[in-house]
């Protein structure tokens, strides 16, 4: 058994996969990459269990099983070597899962336990999968065409019988052919007689039984309604009707499509963009559209006229499905989001974990007070990414205005993003991209310990002339208030430093406000980037070529340090025993590292650094470079010019961002190499906005057996209960250590309480039922406990207070809760009546003798 | 080619006049057509869609119903009371006879055409019989308060459905009672409005098919009186309803202008289980689609905004794109404009009165395609009123604009025009 910190680590991220650097064999104990969230990029619609408890969705090489009652991931169906592209319940045995893949293998599982039962190799890459209750061995994948390129075929595929787990699934039978690649445009009518598949503006429905293709096109390309391209088809599940979505919104239901004459559809209308997906209810009697507009539409009886509409779903609707008993509908977002929608067409859950946001301006925060990850999320809002949990921790609306989904609107969006040291106040900028005049504001949030939110404090209407390229708190540990600073660098070529004043306004509800207190420039070159150094007496600027270093009490400029050619990319000071240095990236591939005791350059390296970033609690720094299509990542000691760790060949992807993330307890790493992973975690955002990071840990370590992922580990989860009996339990061992140290043993040996505590919520039988079991488990200590105690006490005080009157003997339990305050026995003593008092201390005196045995 | 001046003749004021009503023959490719201003025209499909005659129309008399019967005789009635026969081939009226039930809206011809059945402002519907040489007041059947708007026989000619207002009833021939009453806003909650059944049809299987002023189309089982099916074709009325002689299709108009296909399809394939499903919407019109038309091949559509529209269905053509075989009828097919020559008037024709007009004149010259200024406007010489109720015919000017002629379906007359320098006096002759 790990660490707990480390077995933590292990179950928070088990939403990861392993990629291992591709040629390279995994020494045990190297640092491996590894995906730990964004970017699922949902190959599939989503596919609820039968009994519509848990949701199978794909997601990226994987297939992930969320609970819809907790919205937790419950499993991580892991094994394919590609991007999981069809999932389907297997028709013959709701416990079991089929999963397509584009590495070629399809796969049966049985998802309640998350064991693969069997891999069936095509060996084509598979686009979609479809599997049909009325075909017995078979199903359907679409493959493309081994002579063309670009074309696609629907076959199927028959799976052998045979014994073993991994077979040959190599009797193929095509269907249809010139088919799309989009799982969206194919889909199975009622009781699989026939098959609609869509393709640019043609429909192909091929009848089984008859073995008739019937194929009808709309009329290409008009001019006025733009173009009229078929985007996705669903099928009536209990009449002959094809609906199909098409590209300028409209949707068309076929049908008498069994006539090449006599078919006929109607339309309807509402989307005003493409429609991205359709679904029709279990009986049919209404049908379910979305698109870009990220509003799902429901139509009723197929009628134009009777429609609702659930708005303001955040992004674009790609996929939607039905649950087998109609009680829910799922769609999946774009920006991976996932949401379930009940039947009645009310919002019900969201299941979301890093949100995929157009472009990440902020660059990766970490939020002091929870760890988490902070970056833009949904248009205008910052998300707050729990890393532990992969889930959004919550979004914080910044820009407060509506979205507006329109090609080519400028919209408000948030660029810049910093956190004061304590995490007590944020400040935001957020610009509107216009090219001539920016429209800049600057804000500052103060978190709200009461509504435990930020709150807005001071809004700065065009801090800066042009666009604001850096920002940073003067980062003082201590929390007095008059030490706060805030700086801004921007393109005006000056940087700004902002201060807290007292609010003279009498009216105003805030005490405090933000106010420009100094404006420096240098040369009239275009401040680039700003940072403090670790004690906050010092600030570097850096403006094109130069670093410029002040004095943060005085702004004094104190010296310039240059390395050209080439403009300042990054620059960070150096912490704890470096805190003496200052380290620059620069355009043209230099890394660079000032002494500021002797103004001088200590070293420099010849290095493409994308990324530059200090890790808070220790004095590395980590860089990452993009040299020839990888990344590569050193990580340095400002005071050795040779670098600690250099993992080359990080990934394929340009890495855009990076972050250290404090743990919360150090980690034991033994090996000299990775001793900077002890304090922090290290994580990446590449251009495809996929979050990894490094770990120690080898790949069975980190995939521990889904039994066990389930059962959570002890004293783990910061939930209320673990908070409630954290919390009592310091009290109590503050009190009277010794007293109690047999009770909390036993609390924590009672299985009640552990089976309580361990087990996953969504399984938990309801709560009335176990109030008993808890009540009692505490009950029997207590009373073997009380009877220990309370009778000393009482003992002692029957002796005293024995013929005294009834008044005087309450004062005294009075004194004695005084004494005590926290002595729980002494407060469910004084709620006791008086009779049941003396009825208990005819108890005690009958114990008296047992008592004395010990 | 020689050199032309072309005038520019924006002053013909013309207002066509809306299509009211439309009549198909059965198993004829003719078809009927009322406007509002009580003219009739009949349409020869097999002569491609030829105007074939126009009945001019009378000022006391509009028509609100056409039906044939009897063969080829054709039958109008109207809000004046009064069922007329047209003389197809005077192109006039040739009977008319009193329907006695005050005015007129609705007319419906059994299948074998021997009876008419009219329905009145006075909540009766009334029977004739069309005998030869004319037609007999048979018997007047169960008299309702509320204007029966629609009628429709059932093809076995036994009963009758008739639309009122809020309420549709269905009546049996023999014995002339009401056998069944079904208010067709019943279920419908917290509604004060009135519900206009505008259109109403009767399906042989017992299906009663109405269009309502809520824009619905419903599908009513009328031995039980239970609604089988309602679609909400439109936020404003469904005006007009037509069935085709298959019964496996219905054309709707609505108010906005656009007409709805309404198509009895397979729910699934080999299956007997069949349902209306609203298929195809057509937006030819601008205004109210009063009235619809099914025949074998098309679906036809006349509005107020007097156009014509005959849109055939594409899957009982054997070729041709569909703009080859949309018609429209925008213009009127007549004659409306007169032009003498020499003295460069024009004499223009309107239901009631006739205009004449001197051409604007110009002295210059230019090239192709330039406009000209003009040294003289055109100018308002005449305007003569017929005399009467009916409505002018047909019209002429003299080549020297000195004679002016016109004619009603019963008159005709001429007049001499004298031009004494800017005075114009006019004689009739």
């Amino acid at each position: 058994m790990p660490v707990p910190g480390g077995s933590r680590r292990a179950a928070g991220h088990h939403g990861a996969g392993a990629a291992v650097p591709a040629g390279k064999m995994v020494a045990p104990g190297a640092l491996r990459v590894v995906r730990c969230g964004g970017s699922p990029r949902h190959g599939a619609r989503a596919v609820f269990s039968n009994d519509s408890k848990y949701l199978l969705c794909a997601s990226g090489d994987f297939v992930k099983m969320y609970s819809l009652a907790t919205e937790e991931t419950l499993r991580l169906l892991g094994g394919h070597g590609g991007l999981v592209t069809g999932v389907q319940l297997n028709p013959h045995n709701c416990m079991q899962l089929y999963s397509s893949s584009l590495d070629g293998s399809i796969k049966l599982w049985d998802f309640m336990d998350g064991i693969p039962i069997k891999t069936f190799t095509v060996g084509h890459k598979l686009l979609a999968l479809y599997a049909l209750a009325s075909s017995e061995d078979s199903v359907f994948v679409v493959v493309p065409k081994s002579s063309e390129r670009d074309t696609f075929q629907l076959v199927s595929v028959k799976l052998t019988k045979a014994a073993g787990q991994d077979l040959e699934a190599k009797e193929l039978s095509v269907v249809l052919d010139s088919v799309d690649a989009s799982p969206k445009c194919i889909a199975f009518g009622r009781a699989g007689e026939y098959v609609a598949s869509v393709k640019e503006v043609n429909l192909q429905v091929y009848f089984f039984k008859q073995k008739q293709l019937n194929r009808f096109s709309v009329s290409a390309v008009k001019a006025k309604s733009g173009n009229n391209h078929f985007t996705c088809v669903a099928c009536h599940p209990k009449e002959d009707c094809i609906a199909t979505g098409h590209a300028d919104g409209k949707i068309r239901l076929w049908r008498n499509f069994y006539h090449r004459k006599e078919y006929t559809f109607s339309t309807l209308h509402w989307h005003h963009d493409t429609v991205m997906d359709l679904a029709f209810s279990v009986e049919g009697t209404s049908l379910l559209s979305g698109g870009v507009e990220s509003v799902l539409v429901l139509w009723r009886n197929e009628s134009d006229y009777q429609k609702d509409f659930l708005p303001r779903l955040g992004s674009a609707i790609e996929y939607i499905s039905m649950s087998p008993d109609g009680a829910f509908c799922c769609t999946l977002h774009t920006d991976n989001r996932i949401t379930i929608i009940n039947s009645n067409l009310r919002f019900s859950k969201s299941i979301q974990g890093l949100i995929k946001s157009m472009d990440i301006k902020t660059g990766l925060v970490v939020d002091p007070r929870t760890k988490a990850l902070v970056l833009n999320g949904e248009p205008g809002h910052l998300q707050f990414y729990s890393l532990q949990s992969d889930q959004q921790l919550f979004s914080l609306d910044i820009v407060q205005r509506q979205y507006i989904h329109q090609a080519g609107l400028k919209q408000v969006d948030l660029v810049k993003v910093a956190f004061s040291a304590q995490g007590k106040w944020l400040a935001t900028v957020e610009e509107r991209e216009e090219v001539t005049d920016p429209e800049l504001q600057l804000k500052l949030w103060f978190y709200d310990e009461e509504t435990q939110s930020f709150k807005l404090n001071t809004r700065i209407n065009t801090p800066h002339e042009d666009h604001i390229t850096g920002m940073c708190f003067r980062d003082m540990d201590e929390s007095e208030d008059d030490s706060l600073l805030l700086v801004t660098a921007g393109r005006d070529c000056v940087f700004k430093v902002w201060v807290m004043v007292e609010d003279t306004d009498p009216e105003a509800q805030q005490s405090v406000s933000w106010s420009c207190d100094f404006v420096g420039s240098y040369h009239n070159y275009q401040a680039t980037n700003c940072c403090f150094s670790e004690d906050g007496s010092l600030l570097a600027v850096s403006f094109e070529e130069t670093v410029t270093v002040w004095d943060s009490v005085t702004w004094d400029l104190k010296c310039t340090f240059c390395h050209p050619p080439g403009k300042i990319r990054n620059i960070c000071f150096g912490r704890l025993t470096c805190s003496k240095y200052l380290i620059g990236a620069t355009d043209y591939g230099f890394l660079c590292c000032w002494n500021l005791l002797n103004c001088a350059l200590e070293w420099s390296a010849h290095l493409n650094i994308l990324v530059l970033q200090p890790d808070p609690l220790s004095e590395y720094i980590a860089a990452v470079s993009w040299l020839s299509k990888e990344s590569s990542l050193f990580v340095f000691k400002p005071n050795e010019p040779r670098p600690i760790y250099i993992q080359r060949n990080l990934c394929k992807e340009k890495i855009q961002l990076a972050a250290f993330v404090p743990r919360d307890e150090p980690e034991m790493i033994s090996a000299e190499k990775y001793l900077w992973l002890r304090r922090s975690q290290l994580f990446f955002l590449t251009d495809t906005q996929e979050l990894m990071t490094l770990s120690t840990k080898s790949l069975e370590e980190r995939l521990t057996p889904a039994s066990k992922q389930l059962a959570v580990e002890e004293g783990l989860l910061v939930t209320p209960f673990s908070l409630l009996f954290g919390r009592h339990r310091r009290q109590q061992s503050q009190e009277d250590l010794g007293k109690l140290a047999v009770h909390n043993k036993h609390w924590q040996d009672s299985p009640a309480v552990k089976e309580l505590l361990h087990t996953p919520a969504h399984v938990l039988p309801s709560a009335s039922f176990l109030c008993p079991i808890f009540i009692n488990s505490l009950l029997i200590s207590k009373e073997n406990k009380s009877a220990e105690e309370v009778s000393d006490e009482v003992e002692m005080e029957s002796e005293n207070t024995e013929d005294d009157s009834d008044e005087e003997r309450d004062a005294a339990e009075m004194e004695q809760e005084d004494t005590n305050p926290m002595e729980l026995l002494g407060e469910t003593i004084c709620k006791l009546s008086k009779s049941q008092d003396k009825e208990l201390r005819k108890i005690r005196k009958m114990d008296y003798s047992w008592i004395s045995a010990f | 080619m020689g050199e032309f001046e072309v005038h520019r003749v924006r002053f013909f004021a013309l207002v066509p006049a809306g299509v009211r009503c439309l009549a198909c023959l059965p198993r004829a490719a003719r078809l009927a057509l009322a406007r509002t201003d009580g003219a009739v025209e009949v349409y020869n499909f097999a002569a491609n869609y030829f105007q074939e005659k126009v009945i001019p129309g009378h000022e006391a008399r509009s028509v609100e119903a056409l039906c044939w019967a009897a063969g080829e005789r054709l039958f109008g009635a109207g809000l004046s009371g009064e069922i007329i026969e047209y003389d197809l081939a005077g192109l006039r009226m040739s009977r008319c006879v009193d329907g006695g039930g005050g005015p007129i809206w609705s007319m419906a011809a059994n299948s074998s055409g021997t009876q008419l059945a009219i329905g009145c402002e006075d909540g009766s519907v009334k029977l004739f019989q069309v005998v030869p040489g004319g037609i007999q007041f048979e018997r007047n059947l169960d008299r309702r308060k509320g204007r029966i708007l629609c009628l429709s026989w059932h093809p076995s000619d036994t009963h009758i459905a008739a639309g009122s207002i809020d309420v549709l009833r269905v009546l049996d021939v023999c014995s002339g009672q009401t056998v069944k009453r079904i208010m067709v806003n019943y279920h419908v909650q917290k509604v004060k409005r009135e519900c206009i059944v505008w259109s109403i049809a009767f399906l042989s299987n017992g299906t009663v098919v109405t269009s309502d002023s809520f824009g619905r189309v419903q599908f009513w089982d009328w031995e039980r009186g239970t609604l089988q099916e309602s679609h909400t074709v439109s936020t404003s009325a469904a005006l007009s309803l037509a069935v085709s002689e298959k019964e496996d299709s219905i054309i709707v108009g609505t108010s906005s202008g656009a007409t709805y296909q309404f198509q009895l399809l397979p729910v699934k394939m080999g299956s007997l289980e069949k349902r209306w499903v609203r298929t195809k919407p057509f937006q030819h019109h601008t205004h109210d689609v009063r009235a619809v038309a099914h025949s074998s091949t098309a679906l036809i559509s006349g509005g107020l905004d007097a156009q014509l529209v005959i849109r055939p269905l594409m899957e009982k053509m054997q070729k041709k794109g569909y703009d080859a075989v949309l018609r429209k009828f925008t213009f009127p097919h007549r004659r409306l404009v007169s032009c003498a020559r020499k003295a460069r008037l024009l004499l223009f024709q309107f239901s009631q009165h006739l205009e004449l007009w001197r051409l604007g004149s110009t002295e210059e010259t230019g090239k192709d395609g330039q406009v000209l200024p003009l040294c003289r406007m055109p100018e308002h010489l005449l305007q003569l009123k017929s005399k009467g109720p009916e409505h002018i015919y047909c019209s002429c000017v003299s080549p020297c604009g000195s004679w002016v002629a016109y004619s009603t379906a019963s008159r005709f007359h001429l007049y001499q025009v004298q031009y004494e320098g800017n005075s114009i006096s006019v004689k009739k002759v």
